[in-house]
Protein backbone atom coordinates (compact mmCIF):
# COMPACT_ATOMS: atom_id res chain seq x y z
CA UNK A 1 0.00 0.00 0.00
CA UNK A 2 2.90 2.67 1.04
CA UNK A 3 4.81 1.91 -1.96
CA UNK A 4 1.82 2.29 -4.67
CA UNK A 5 1.11 5.53 -2.44
CA UNK A 6 4.85 6.53 -2.75
CA UNK A 7 4.67 5.88 -6.31
CA UNK A 8 1.87 7.99 -7.01
CA UNK A 9 3.27 10.72 -4.96
CA UNK A 10 6.49 10.42 -6.79
CA UNK A 11 4.45 10.13 -10.47
CA UNK A 12 2.92 13.57 -9.71
CA UNK A 13 5.35 15.31 -9.06
CA UNK A 14 7.10 13.94 -11.93
CA UNK A 15 4.44 15.94 -14.12
CA UNK A 16 4.14 18.25 -11.66
CA UNK A 17 4.39 22.27 -13.80
CA UNK A 18 7.43 23.94 -12.79
CA UNK A 19 7.01 27.18 -10.69
CA UNK A 20 8.49 30.63 -11.49
CA UNK A 21 9.29 33.22 -9.02
CA UNK A 22 8.22 36.69 -10.57
CA UNK A 23 8.43 39.88 -9.86
CA UNK A 24 4.94 41.27 -8.86
CA UNK A 25 4.86 44.03 -11.82
CA UNK A 26 5.35 41.08 -14.08
CA UNK A 27 1.73 39.64 -13.43
CA UNK A 28 -0.38 40.95 -16.28
CA UNK A 29 2.04 39.80 -18.66
CA UNK A 30 3.49 36.68 -17.50
CA UNK A 31 -0.32 35.81 -16.97
CA UNK A 32 -0.91 36.16 -20.77
CA UNK A 33 1.54 34.13 -21.63
CA UNK A 34 0.90 31.03 -19.52
CA UNK A 35 -3.02 31.34 -20.60
CA UNK A 36 -1.93 31.54 -24.35
CA UNK A 37 0.50 28.56 -23.92
CA UNK A 38 3.34 30.36 -24.43
CA UNK A 39 5.37 29.09 -21.97
CA UNK A 40 5.17 25.65 -22.70
CA UNK A 41 2.19 22.97 -21.40
CA UNK A 42 0.74 22.54 -18.68
CA UNK A 43 1.31 26.33 -17.86
CA UNK A 44 3.89 26.87 -15.51
CA UNK A 45 2.70 27.82 -11.97
CA UNK A 46 3.49 31.57 -10.86
CA UNK A 47 4.17 33.05 -7.82
CA UNK A 48 4.00 36.83 -7.63
CA UNK A 49 6.13 38.76 -5.14
CA UNK A 50 8.00 41.65 -4.11
CA UNK A 51 11.66 41.00 -5.67
CA UNK A 52 12.84 41.09 -1.82
CA UNK A 53 10.41 38.68 -0.61
CA UNK A 54 11.21 36.26 -3.21
CA UNK A 55 14.67 36.44 -3.12
CA UNK A 56 14.58 35.59 0.38
CA UNK A 57 12.46 32.71 0.09
CA UNK A 58 14.41 31.19 -2.72
CA UNK A 59 17.29 31.62 -0.83
CA UNK A 60 15.93 29.96 2.11
CA UNK A 61 15.29 26.79 -0.34
CA UNK A 62 11.95 27.71 -1.73
CA UNK A 63 10.70 24.87 -4.51
CA UNK A 64 10.77 27.69 -7.61
CA UNK A 65 12.43 26.43 -10.71
CA UNK A 66 13.09 30.22 -12.33
CA UNK A 67 13.46 33.40 -10.69
CA UNK A 68 12.88 36.89 -12.13
CA UNK A 69 13.34 39.37 -10.53
CA UNK A 70 12.78 43.45 -11.05
CA UNK A 71 16.83 44.46 -9.93
CA UNK A 72 20.11 43.15 -9.82
CA UNK A 73 20.69 43.99 -6.53
CA UNK A 74 18.26 40.55 -5.68
CA UNK A 75 19.46 38.59 -8.35
CA UNK A 76 23.09 39.20 -7.08
CA UNK A 77 21.61 38.84 -3.47
CA UNK A 78 20.61 35.50 -4.31
CA UNK A 79 23.78 34.77 -6.40
CA UNK A 80 25.98 35.69 -4.00
CA UNK A 81 23.91 32.71 -1.50
CA UNK A 82 24.15 30.16 -4.25
CA UNK A 83 20.49 30.26 -4.54
CA UNK A 84 20.42 30.69 -8.34
CA UNK A 85 22.70 29.08 -11.42
CA UNK A 86 24.98 32.14 -12.30
CA UNK A 87 25.66 30.84 -15.74
CA UNK A 88 21.91 30.49 -16.63
CA UNK A 89 21.62 33.93 -15.72
CA UNK A 90 20.42 36.71 -18.19
CA UNK A 91 18.72 40.14 -18.74
CA UNK A 92 14.87 39.43 -19.63
CA UNK A 93 13.11 43.14 -20.09
CA UNK A 94 13.78 46.62 -19.02
CA UNK A 95 11.13 49.03 -17.98
CA UNK A 96 10.42 52.53 -16.80
CA UNK A 97 9.38 54.32 -13.87
CA UNK A 98 6.33 56.47 -13.99
CA UNK A 99 4.16 58.99 -11.51
CA UNK A 100 0.13 57.89 -11.83
CA UNK A 101 -2.92 59.42 -10.80
CA UNK A 102 -6.23 57.76 -10.63
CA UNK A 103 -7.86 58.47 -14.25
CA UNK A 104 -10.12 60.66 -12.55
CA UNK A 105 -7.57 63.17 -11.57
CA UNK A 106 -7.28 66.40 -13.25
CA UNK A 107 -3.45 66.97 -11.63
CA UNK A 108 -0.63 68.19 -13.92
CA UNK A 109 2.68 67.27 -13.46
CA UNK A 110 5.90 68.49 -14.85
CA UNK A 111 9.05 66.86 -13.49
CA UNK A 112 11.28 69.99 -14.78
CA UNK A 113 8.87 72.37 -12.45
CA UNK A 114 10.14 70.80 -9.60
CA UNK A 115 7.91 69.58 -6.30
CA UNK A 116 5.03 72.43 -5.97
CA UNK A 117 3.15 70.39 -8.51
CA UNK A 118 3.70 67.18 -6.84
CA UNK A 119 2.65 69.23 -3.64
CA UNK A 120 -0.40 70.12 -5.38
CA UNK A 121 -1.72 67.24 -6.52
CA UNK A 122 -1.10 65.81 -2.94
CA UNK A 123 -3.22 68.56 -1.36
CA UNK A 124 -3.15 68.38 2.01
CA UNK A 125 -3.57 65.31 3.41
CA UNK A 126 -3.05 63.24 0.32
CA UNK A 127 -0.26 60.61 -0.15
CA UNK A 128 1.93 59.28 -2.33
CA UNK A 129 1.64 55.13 -2.75
CA UNK A 130 5.21 54.01 -3.42
CA UNK A 131 6.61 50.41 -2.39
CA UNK A 132 9.22 50.27 0.53
CA UNK A 133 12.18 52.08 -0.68
CA UNK A 134 14.78 50.14 1.59
CA UNK A 135 14.16 46.22 -0.01
CA UNK A 136 11.45 46.74 -3.26
CA UNK A 137 12.90 47.03 -6.51
CA UNK A 138 10.32 49.80 -7.49
CA UNK A 139 10.63 51.94 -4.29
CA UNK A 140 14.35 51.70 -4.29
CA UNK A 141 14.32 53.07 -7.89
CA UNK A 142 11.96 56.20 -6.77
CA UNK A 143 14.02 56.59 -3.94
CA UNK A 144 16.82 57.15 -6.33
CA UNK A 145 14.81 59.28 -8.78
CA UNK A 146 13.32 61.42 -6.18
CA UNK A 147 16.71 61.81 -4.61
CA UNK A 148 18.46 62.51 -7.82
CA UNK A 149 15.39 65.44 -8.55
CA UNK A 150 15.90 66.61 -5.70
CA UNK A 151 12.36 65.92 -4.23
CA UNK A 152 13.04 62.69 -1.67
CA UNK A 153 13.19 65.10 1.79
CA UNK A 154 10.05 66.83 1.14
CA UNK A 155 7.86 63.96 -0.06
CA UNK A 156 9.12 61.36 2.40
CA UNK A 157 7.01 62.36 4.90
CA UNK A 158 3.98 62.17 2.35
CA UNK A 159 4.63 58.87 1.48
CA UNK A 160 2.07 55.53 1.42
CA UNK A 161 4.39 52.49 1.27
CA UNK A 162 3.09 49.00 0.29
CA UNK A 163 4.56 45.86 0.05
CA UNK A 164 4.97 45.87 -3.62
CA UNK A 165 4.63 47.98 -6.51
CA UNK A 166 1.17 46.11 -7.33
CA UNK A 167 -0.26 47.37 -3.79
CA UNK A 168 1.11 50.61 -4.57
CA UNK A 169 -0.96 50.81 -7.91
CA UNK A 170 -3.76 49.52 -6.06
CA UNK A 171 -3.95 52.46 -4.06
CA UNK A 172 -3.82 54.93 -6.63
CA UNK A 173 -6.35 53.05 -8.74
CA UNK A 174 -8.65 52.94 -5.82
CA UNK A 175 -8.24 56.57 -5.32
CA UNK A 176 -6.91 55.86 -1.70
CA UNK A 177 -3.29 57.89 -2.81
CA UNK A 178 -3.63 60.41 -5.26
CA UNK A 179 0.04 60.13 -6.95
CA UNK A 180 2.20 57.04 -7.03
CA UNK A 181 4.83 56.04 -8.47
CA UNK A 182 4.94 52.54 -10.28
CA UNK A 183 6.38 51.33 -13.47
CA UNK A 184 4.90 52.35 -16.36
CA UNK A 185 3.88 48.55 -17.63
CA UNK A 186 1.79 48.59 -14.54
CA UNK A 187 0.31 52.39 -15.32
CA UNK A 188 -0.01 50.29 -18.72
CA UNK A 189 -2.06 47.66 -17.70
CA UNK A 190 -4.20 49.39 -15.40
CA UNK A 191 -7.02 51.85 -17.17
CA UNK A 192 -8.19 53.17 -13.69
CA UNK A 193 -4.75 54.96 -13.11
CA UNK A 194 -3.35 57.65 -15.94
CA UNK A 195 0.33 58.34 -16.39
CA UNK A 196 1.28 62.18 -15.31
CA UNK A 197 5.01 61.90 -15.96
CA UNK A 198 7.96 59.42 -16.55
CA UNK A 199 10.87 59.89 -14.32
CA UNK A 200 14.19 60.39 -16.59
CA UNK A 201 16.02 57.39 -17.06
CA UNK A 202 19.19 58.75 -15.96
CA UNK A 203 17.60 59.41 -12.45
CA UNK A 204 18.08 56.40 -11.89
CA UNK A 205 19.73 53.03 -11.95
CA UNK A 206 18.42 51.21 -14.99
CA UNK A 207 15.57 49.05 -14.75
CA UNK A 208 17.13 45.74 -15.62
CA UNK A 209 14.71 41.68 -15.05
CA UNK A 210 16.89 39.31 -14.42
CA UNK A 211 16.01 35.78 -15.11
CA UNK A 212 17.99 32.46 -13.74
CA UNK A 213 17.54 29.10 -13.19
CA UNK A 214 17.14 28.35 -9.49
CA UNK A 215 20.13 26.18 -7.94
CA UNK A 216 18.55 22.54 -7.87
CA UNK A 217 16.25 22.91 -10.27
CA UNK A 218 18.19 22.62 -13.66
CA UNK A 219 16.07 20.62 -15.80
CA UNK A 220 14.98 20.16 -19.52
CA UNK A 221 11.90 21.93 -18.37
CA UNK A 222 13.21 24.74 -16.71
CA UNK A 223 15.81 25.48 -19.66
CA UNK A 224 13.10 24.92 -21.86
CA UNK A 225 10.89 27.95 -19.78
CA UNK A 226 13.49 29.92 -20.19
CA UNK A 227 14.32 29.69 -23.73
CA UNK A 228 10.23 30.58 -24.08
CA UNK A 229 10.32 33.37 -21.80
CA UNK A 230 13.34 35.13 -24.39
CA UNK A 231 11.38 33.94 -27.39
CA UNK A 232 10.24 36.56 -29.38
CA UNK A 233 6.44 35.70 -28.96
CA UNK A 234 7.33 36.10 -25.22
CA UNK A 235 8.82 39.53 -26.03
CA UNK A 236 6.21 40.71 -28.20
CA UNK A 237 3.54 40.34 -25.46
CA UNK A 238 6.22 41.95 -23.23
CA UNK A 239 6.47 44.90 -25.27
CA UNK A 240 2.41 44.71 -25.61
CA UNK A 241 2.53 45.59 -21.47
CA UNK A 242 4.61 47.86 -21.22
CA UNK A 243 8.21 46.54 -21.06
CA UNK A 244 11.17 46.93 -22.71
CA UNK A 245 14.31 45.17 -24.12
CA UNK A 246 17.03 45.09 -21.00
CA UNK A 247 19.59 48.30 -21.28
CA UNK A 248 22.69 47.26 -23.36
CA UNK A 249 20.46 44.46 -24.84
CA UNK A 250 23.01 43.06 -27.21
CA UNK A 251 20.00 41.06 -29.55
CA UNK A 252 18.38 42.52 -32.58
CA UNK A 253 14.94 43.70 -31.41
CA UNK A 254 12.67 41.64 -33.96
CA UNK A 255 8.87 43.49 -34.25
CA UNK A 256 8.58 47.16 -33.95
CA UNK A 257 8.15 48.93 -31.16
CA UNK A 258 4.34 49.37 -30.09
CA UNK A 259 2.24 52.44 -28.26
CA UNK A 260 0.97 51.22 -25.61
CA UNK A 261 -1.53 53.38 -25.01
CA UNK A 262 -3.56 52.34 -28.07
CA UNK A 263 -3.15 48.24 -26.86
CA UNK A 264 -4.32 49.39 -23.15
CA UNK A 265 -7.73 47.02 -23.95
CA UNK A 266 -6.67 44.57 -25.92
CA UNK A 267 -5.49 41.23 -24.28
CA UNK A 268 -7.23 41.05 -21.36
CA UNK A 269 -6.16 39.98 -18.29
CA UNK A 270 -5.86 36.09 -17.74
CA UNK A 271 -5.17 34.70 -14.25
CA UNK A 272 -4.45 30.90 -14.34
CA UNK A 273 -3.36 29.42 -11.70
CA UNK A 274 -1.64 32.11 -10.01
CA UNK A 275 -0.75 32.51 -6.12
CA UNK A 276 0.54 35.49 -4.10
CA UNK A 277 3.79 34.65 -2.52
CA UNK A 278 5.43 36.36 0.08
CA UNK A 279 2.81 36.09 2.62
CA UNK A 280 3.86 37.28 6.09
CA UNK A 281 0.97 35.28 8.38
CA UNK A 282 -0.77 37.70 10.68
CA UNK B 1 21.33 53.84 25.79
CA UNK B 2 18.72 51.82 24.59
CA UNK B 3 19.27 48.99 22.39
CA UNK B 4 17.15 49.64 19.83
CA UNK B 5 17.65 52.48 16.93
CA UNK B 6 15.29 55.31 17.14
CA UNK B 7 13.10 54.09 14.42
CA UNK B 8 12.76 50.89 15.63
CA UNK B 9 11.86 52.38 19.13
CA UNK B 10 8.52 54.46 17.13
CA UNK B 11 7.29 50.96 16.25
CA UNK B 12 7.51 49.67 19.41
CA UNK B 13 5.69 52.39 20.80
CA UNK B 14 3.18 53.31 18.21
CA UNK B 15 2.72 49.46 18.27
CA UNK B 16 1.85 49.77 21.94
CA UNK B 17 -0.13 52.86 21.44
CA UNK B 18 -1.90 51.21 17.98
CA UNK B 19 -2.82 47.87 19.74
CA UNK B 20 -4.37 49.42 23.59
CA UNK B 21 -6.06 52.22 22.04
CA UNK B 22 -7.83 49.32 19.41
CA UNK B 23 -8.11 46.58 21.98
CA UNK B 24 -9.71 49.24 24.92
CA UNK B 25 -11.98 50.29 22.21
CA UNK B 26 -13.34 47.75 21.31
CA UNK B 27 -14.25 46.17 24.91
CA UNK B 28 -17.68 47.45 25.05
CA UNK B 29 -18.84 45.77 21.96
CA UNK B 30 -16.73 42.84 22.62
CA UNK B 31 -18.77 43.00 26.20
CA UNK B 32 -21.79 43.23 24.51
CA UNK B 33 -21.65 40.39 21.72
CA UNK B 34 -19.76 38.23 23.88
CA UNK B 35 -22.99 38.84 26.78
CA UNK B 36 -25.64 37.84 24.20
CA UNK B 37 -24.00 34.74 22.98
CA UNK B 38 -23.73 33.84 26.70
CA UNK B 39 -27.18 34.46 27.85
CA UNK B 40 -29.49 35.20 25.33
CA UNK B 41 -30.97 33.14 22.45
CA UNK B 42 -32.17 34.35 19.49
CA UNK B 43 -32.69 33.77 15.76
CA UNK B 44 -29.69 33.56 13.88
CA UNK B 45 -27.16 33.16 16.64
CA UNK B 46 -25.17 30.42 14.63
CA UNK B 47 -24.99 33.19 11.70
CA UNK B 48 -24.06 36.27 14.47
CA UNK B 49 -21.44 33.70 16.07
CA UNK B 50 -20.11 33.06 12.22
CA UNK B 51 -20.05 36.79 11.36
CA UNK B 52 -17.89 37.39 14.67
CA UNK B 53 -15.22 34.78 13.84
CA UNK B 54 -14.89 36.16 10.38
CA UNK B 55 -11.50 38.23 11.05
CA UNK B 56 -9.94 34.93 12.71
CA UNK B 57 -10.87 33.07 9.52
CA UNK B 58 -10.42 35.41 6.55
CA UNK B 59 -6.98 36.02 5.03
CA UNK B 60 -5.80 39.28 7.07
CA UNK B 61 -4.91 41.04 3.50
CA UNK B 62 -8.77 40.37 2.86
CA UNK B 63 -9.97 41.80 5.96
CA UNK B 64 -7.45 44.82 5.24
CA UNK B 65 -8.96 44.81 1.92
CA UNK B 66 -12.01 44.84 3.36
CA UNK B 67 -11.63 47.64 5.70
CA UNK B 68 -9.69 49.90 2.73
CA UNK B 69 -13.20 49.97 0.38
CA UNK B 70 -15.32 50.75 3.85
CA UNK B 71 -13.14 53.50 5.81
CA UNK B 72 -10.71 54.29 3.08
CA UNK B 73 -11.22 57.74 1.07
CA UNK B 74 -14.25 57.09 -1.14
CA UNK B 75 -15.40 54.60 0.91
CA UNK B 76 -18.95 53.57 2.16
CA UNK B 77 -18.08 55.13 5.55
CA UNK B 78 -15.11 56.63 5.13
CA UNK B 79 -16.36 59.43 2.41
CA UNK B 80 -18.51 60.57 5.77
CA UNK B 81 -15.58 60.46 8.51
CA UNK B 82 -13.64 62.05 5.45
CA UNK B 83 -16.52 65.06 5.65
CA UNK B 84 -16.03 65.64 9.22
CA UNK B 85 -12.78 65.87 9.18
CA UNK B 86 -12.14 62.29 11.16
CA UNK B 87 -10.54 60.06 8.56
CA UNK B 88 -8.90 57.45 9.61
CA UNK B 89 -7.25 56.35 6.46
CA UNK B 90 -3.60 56.12 6.25
CA UNK B 91 -3.47 57.36 10.30
CA UNK B 92 -2.38 55.26 13.37
CA UNK B 93 -6.17 55.64 14.29
CA UNK B 94 -6.95 53.14 10.89
CA UNK B 95 -4.24 50.54 12.69
CA UNK B 96 -5.66 50.82 15.24
CA UNK B 97 -9.18 49.73 13.60
CA UNK B 98 -7.36 47.27 12.38
CA UNK B 99 -5.83 45.59 14.97
CA UNK B 100 -9.26 45.57 16.82
CA UNK B 101 -10.69 43.77 14.30
CA UNK B 102 -7.79 41.02 14.29
CA UNK B 103 -8.31 40.79 17.56
CA UNK B 104 -12.08 40.86 18.35
CA UNK B 105 -12.58 37.09 17.52
CA UNK B 106 -10.10 36.41 20.60
CA UNK B 107 -11.56 39.28 23.09
CA UNK B 108 -15.39 37.62 22.61
CA UNK B 109 -14.45 34.13 23.08
CA UNK B 110 -12.65 34.30 25.78
CA UNK B 111 -15.07 36.96 27.02
CA UNK B 112 -18.25 35.01 26.32
CA UNK B 113 -16.18 32.09 28.14
CA UNK B 114 -16.04 34.22 31.34
CA UNK B 115 -19.92 35.01 31.09
CA UNK B 116 -20.94 31.38 30.69
CA UNK B 117 -18.77 30.58 33.68
CA UNK B 118 -20.71 32.89 36.62
CA UNK B 119 -23.25 31.10 38.22
CA UNK B 120 -26.81 32.30 36.93
CA UNK B 121 -28.35 31.64 40.58
CA UNK B 122 -26.09 34.47 41.96
CA UNK B 123 -27.60 36.52 39.20
CA UNK B 124 -31.29 35.38 39.74
CA UNK B 125 -30.40 36.39 43.39
CA UNK B 126 -29.76 39.47 42.85
CA UNK B 127 -32.94 39.72 40.58
CA UNK B 128 -34.92 38.81 43.21
CA UNK B 129 -33.49 41.19 45.70
CA UNK B 130 -34.48 43.78 43.32
CA UNK B 131 -31.43 44.87 40.70
CA UNK B 132 -32.39 45.76 37.13
CA UNK B 133 -30.80 43.92 34.23
CA UNK B 134 -27.62 46.67 34.23
CA UNK B 135 -27.22 46.52 38.07
CA UNK B 136 -27.08 42.56 37.39
CA UNK B 137 -24.12 42.84 35.16
CA UNK B 138 -22.42 45.52 36.60
CA UNK B 139 -22.57 44.17 40.29
CA UNK B 140 -22.25 40.64 39.58
CA UNK B 141 -21.59 39.21 36.39
CA UNK B 142 -18.79 41.50 35.35
CA UNK B 143 -16.98 41.18 39.13
CA UNK B 144 -17.41 37.58 38.71
CA UNK B 145 -15.50 36.98 35.12
CA UNK B 146 -12.97 39.94 35.82
CA UNK B 147 -10.28 37.15 35.66
CA UNK B 148 -11.37 35.86 32.30
CA UNK B 149 -12.11 39.26 31.00
CA UNK B 150 -8.46 40.30 31.90
CA UNK B 151 -7.25 36.61 30.63
CA UNK B 152 -9.25 37.66 27.10
CA UNK B 153 -7.58 41.48 27.27
CA UNK B 154 -4.26 39.69 27.27
CA UNK B 155 -4.51 37.47 24.53
CA UNK B 156 -6.47 40.63 22.25
CA UNK B 157 -3.40 42.97 22.89
CA UNK B 158 -1.15 39.92 22.15
CA UNK B 159 -2.83 39.59 18.38
CA UNK B 160 -3.09 43.07 18.13
CA UNK B 161 0.37 44.02 19.22
CA UNK B 162 1.64 41.24 16.08
CA UNK B 163 -1.05 42.43 13.49
CA UNK B 164 0.66 42.48 10.27
CA UNK B 165 -1.58 41.52 6.96
CA UNK B 166 -4.39 43.80 7.50
CA UNK B 167 -2.52 46.68 8.86
CA UNK B 168 -0.44 46.75 5.71
CA UNK B 169 -2.89 46.47 3.00
CA UNK B 170 -5.08 48.96 4.50
CA UNK B 171 -3.17 51.62 6.13
CA UNK B 172 0.23 51.21 4.51
CA UNK B 173 3.90 51.34 5.80
CA UNK B 174 4.35 55.36 7.64
CA UNK B 175 6.86 55.76 9.53
CA UNK B 176 5.51 57.54 13.00
CA UNK B 177 1.99 56.98 11.71
CA UNK B 178 1.02 53.15 10.72
CA UNK B 179 4.43 51.29 10.76
CA UNK B 180 4.33 49.24 13.93
CA UNK B 181 6.37 46.79 14.82
CA UNK B 182 5.48 43.79 12.69
CA UNK B 183 5.87 46.07 10.03
CA UNK B 184 9.47 47.62 10.90
CA UNK B 185 10.23 43.61 11.65
CA UNK B 186 8.98 43.09 8.01
CA UNK B 187 10.78 45.46 6.08
CA UNK B 188 14.39 44.77 8.08
CA UNK B 189 13.75 41.15 7.32
CA UNK B 190 13.40 41.91 3.29
CA UNK B 191 16.47 44.60 3.95
CA UNK B 192 19.79 42.70 3.17
CA UNK B 193 22.02 44.18 6.36
CA UNK B 194 18.98 44.21 8.18
CA UNK B 195 19.30 41.00 10.14
CA UNK B 196 20.55 42.57 13.36
CA UNK B 197 17.40 45.14 13.44
CA UNK B 198 15.06 42.17 12.78
CA UNK B 199 16.07 39.96 15.53
CA UNK B 200 16.47 42.89 18.22
CA UNK B 201 12.73 43.48 16.91
CA UNK B 202 11.64 39.68 17.09
CA UNK B 203 13.16 39.27 20.77
CA UNK B 204 10.63 42.00 21.80
CA UNK B 205 7.88 40.73 20.43
CA UNK B 206 8.52 37.16 21.93
CA UNK B 207 8.71 38.93 24.98
CA UNK B 208 5.79 41.11 24.68
CA UNK B 209 3.57 37.56 23.62
CA UNK B 210 5.39 35.58 26.43
CA UNK B 211 4.12 38.22 28.73
CA UNK B 212 0.33 38.33 27.67
CA UNK B 213 0.76 34.63 27.85
CA UNK B 214 1.93 34.69 30.98
CA UNK B 215 -0.82 37.36 32.28
CA UNK B 216 -3.76 35.03 30.47
CA UNK B 217 -2.35 31.80 31.90
CA UNK B 218 -2.09 33.00 35.41
CA UNK B 219 -5.98 34.42 35.39
CA UNK B 220 -7.43 31.63 34.15
CA UNK B 221 -5.55 29.27 35.94
CA UNK B 222 -6.62 31.41 39.29
CA UNK B 223 -9.88 31.53 37.97
CA UNK B 224 -10.64 27.58 37.43
CA UNK B 225 -9.09 27.12 41.16
CA UNK B 226 -11.58 29.50 42.45
CA UNK B 227 -14.79 28.41 41.23
CA UNK B 228 -13.27 24.80 41.97
CA UNK B 229 -13.50 25.68 45.95
CA UNK B 230 -16.12 27.86 45.75
CA UNK B 231 -18.48 24.70 44.78
CA UNK B 232 -16.90 22.63 47.97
Amino acid sequence: MMVITACALSAMAAAAPPTIFAAASLQPALDQLAHDGALGSPAPHLVYAASSALARQIESGAPADLFISADERWMDDAARRDAILPSTRSDLLGNALVLIAPASSHAAVDLAHGIPPLLDALGSDGRLAIALPDSVPAGIYARQSLLHLGMWSALEPRMAMSRDVRAALNLVLLRQCPLGIVYRSDAVSEPRVKVLATFPAASHKPIVYPVAIVRGHDSADSRALLAALESPRAKAVFRHWGFTQPPDAKQAVVAKPTDPSTHRHEGGRAAPRTQRGGRHGG
Amino acid sequence: MSPLTPAETVALALSFKIALVGVFCSLPVAISCAWLLARKRFFGKPLFEGLLLLPLILPPVVTGYVLLIVFGHHGAIGRWLDAVGLSIAFRWTGAALAAAVMAFPLLVVALRNAFESVDRRLESAAATLGAGAWRIFFSVTLPLSLRGLVAGLALAFARAFGEFGATITFVSSIPGQTRTLPIALYELISMPGGEGGALRLTLVAVIVALLAGLIAALMLLRGGERSAGAEA
